[in-house]
């Protein structure tokens, strides 16, 4: 017992207590309700069973009831969608502004700094802005529009079936762009300078040391960055509560906020955690790459 | 074109993007501030004509705010006390020792920042109701919360951990200091800093969460303030200004914290996103 004590005080027995609480607290926390919702979607759960563990097994037929839906297929498609546009959007909007800040002059950091305010912002408000913003008849969005020419009838972006995506993609582009931008200009900031130095003694022009040098030297950023912004895009849930909430007629739903919505709307608890460990899947392999890239970039 | 010439030309630039990009959040202050009739011109006033400052008021008063913002700072505290007790130490071995143990245990939390909270709240929430935790749902809340953010907060900190020189321990402990008293009197005021920043991010983050507490707290007079403006922003509404002055004092706490701190917030971040 001595021993015990004075080696949680002065010896490894200090390193062992700091990290089994917080690893216990996470196993309890997050690692539990992972295995629990892979329980459950083999179960069937309705109402009168929540407050057991021994429910009836149903085996694969969640997931086959799942997949005979009709609704599935679009949504599992609007995610596809929803995740490469905002990713696509967030990436190269990001990159420009990267690449424009990277030119030093003076309040450039400050500024550039200023962009991640759309970050820290709580989701729901981003989302309340931009459903305001992208009202059909009085949203300024459409007036802007309008008045450029680009189209000639207000678009109702949130109740239209072919614009709901699309209305809040915009807001998550918005949204993750300045991160993007961060962290592509730390990966920018990384490159060492006379590389450039020497490309342009050799006679390399502005769009040759771009292809040849900063995209080469940026990969393993830039897989960091695709990867951490999937996570990020199918984690977004706040945008859809506040501007669609997947509707109309599920034309803007996606998989992570319909397993919310059977759960918490349909009380359908089991297909709820069905749709949720195929999503936990996807994210799991994101985060692989997400790991694979990061490590590459500390060993060089 | 001189030197200066182009930095100013370059900084004119920049204000204007930075214009463009800031500009949902002007038109949500200018909106908050424009009269009923107002708010639906065409074509629409970029510069309201009667600012209406009561709105504010209207609406703090109307809308119960003063209970929403409350319970959204007992739910950010709450977390952020709960992650930093439980983190900081975690965070400070992970960085201390390289080893297998060490890669798997940081493999593991970064998967688990990985989950999306939409997902996890079905077993979360039949799990705590079977516990009987919902109950005491601002609790619940904290204790989802914190287990969702901790993986986040120990990787940022972890960075800071790591630009803790290793021999300014090791002296401690050779001038006598057990392992507790070199933690406490060197290691922990030397990373300080981050740990304050990286707590201030998780801060911020959880004030504004809304999945779990949408999910868990049924009861509204302890709901937060992101579940009062979801319940605020019905399917048709067309109070815009109310709304967009909810918005506004639910948010300028938080752009007030950034932009104070935004140099230390953003280097912060960066440290240890990438790294």
């Amino acid at each position: 017992m001595k021993r015990l004590l004075s080696s949680i005080r002065d010896g490894n027995g200090f390193d062992i207590v700091l990290v089994a609480f917080p690893l216990g607290f996470l196993f309890l926390m997050a690692g539990l309700p992972l295995l629990y919702n892979i329980l459950m979607s083999f179960q069937e759960v309705d109402m009168f069973s929540l407050g057991t563990f021994l429910r009836p097994f149903v085996g694969f037929k969640n997931y086959q009831d799942l997949f005979s839906q009709p609704e599935t297929w679009p949504i599992l498609g609007n995610t596809a969608i929803f995740v490469t546009g905002s990713i696509a959007g967030q990436f190269l909007i990001g990159f420009g502004l990267a690449l424009f800040f990277w030119v030093n002059f003076p309040g450039a950091s400050w500024l550039r700094g200023l962009f991640l305010v759309s970050w820290v912002m709580p989701g729901l408000v981003v989302g309340a802005i931009w459903n305001w913003i992208l009202s059909g008849d009085f949203g300024v969005l459409n007036f802007m529009l309008r008045e450029t020419g680009i189209i000639s009838g207000n678009i109702f972006w949130r109740s239209d079936p072919n614009y709901s995506l699309y209305a809040v993609i915009i807001a998550n582009i918005w949204l993750g762009t300045a991160f993007n931008m961060i962290l592509l200009s730390v990966g920018l900031a990384s490159i060492p300078g006379d590389l450039y130095e020497a490309a342009e003694l050799d006679g390399a022009n502005a769009w040759q040391r771009f292809w040849t040098i900063t995209l080469p030297m940026m990969r393993s950023t830039i897989g960091a960055i695709v990867s951490l912004g999937l996570i990020f895009t199918l984690q977004q849930f706040d945008l859809f509560a506040a501007i669609t909430s997947g509707g109309p007629n599920n034309s803007s739903n996606v998989t992570q906020y319909w397993a919310w919505d059977l759960s918490f709307r349909q009380y359908d608890f089991a297909k709820g955690a069905t749709i949720s460990v195929i999503m936990i899947v996807f994210v799991m392999f994101a985060s692989v790459v997400y790991v694979r890239s990061t490590r590459h970039e500390v060993r060089g | 074109m001189s030197d200066t010439n182009r930095n100013r030309l370059m900084l004119v630039i920049a204000i204007v993007m930075a214009a463009i990009y800031l500009f949902p959040l002007y038109w949500m202050f200018i909106t908050a501030l424009k009269s009923g009739s107002e708010m639906f011109a065409t074509p629409p006033s970029f510069w309201p004509s009667e600012p209406q400052w009561a709105t504010y008021a209207f609406v703090w008063e109307s809308r119960g705010m003063g209970r929403y913002l409350w319970n959204s700072l007992v739910i950010a505290f709450g977390s952020v006390t709960l992650i930093t007790v439980l983190g900081v130490g975690c965070a400070y071995v992970l960085a201390r020792y390289r080893n297998v143990w060490v890669d798997i245990g940081l493999f593991l939390i970064l998967m688990l920042q990985v989950l999306p909270a939409s997902l996890m709240i079905t077993p979360i929430f039949v799990g705590f109701s079977q516990l009987g935790m919902l109950n005491y749902p601002r609790l619940a809340v904290i204790i989802a919360i914190a287990a969702k953010s901790m993986p986040f907060f120990v990787v940022l900190v972890r960075a800071t951990f790591m630009a803790v020189p290793q021999e300014l321990e090791e002296a401690a402990l050779v001038d006598g200091n057990s392992r507790v008293g070199a933690f406490f009197n060197i290691v922990l005021p030397l990373a300080r800093n981050g740990i304050l920043v990286s707590a201030i991010l998780i801060f911020m983050q959880a004030f504004g969460e809304f999945v779990y507490s949408k999910s868990i707290i049924q009861a509204v007079e302890l709901q937060p303030a992101s579940v009062g403006l979801n319940s605020f922003m019905g399917p048709n509404t067309n109070e815009w200004n109310n709304i967009m002055a909810y918005a506004t004092i639910y948010v300028t706490p938080i752009l007030a914290i950034f932009v104070l701190l935004q140099r230390r917030i953003v280097s912060g971040l960066t440290s240890g996103a990438i790294k």
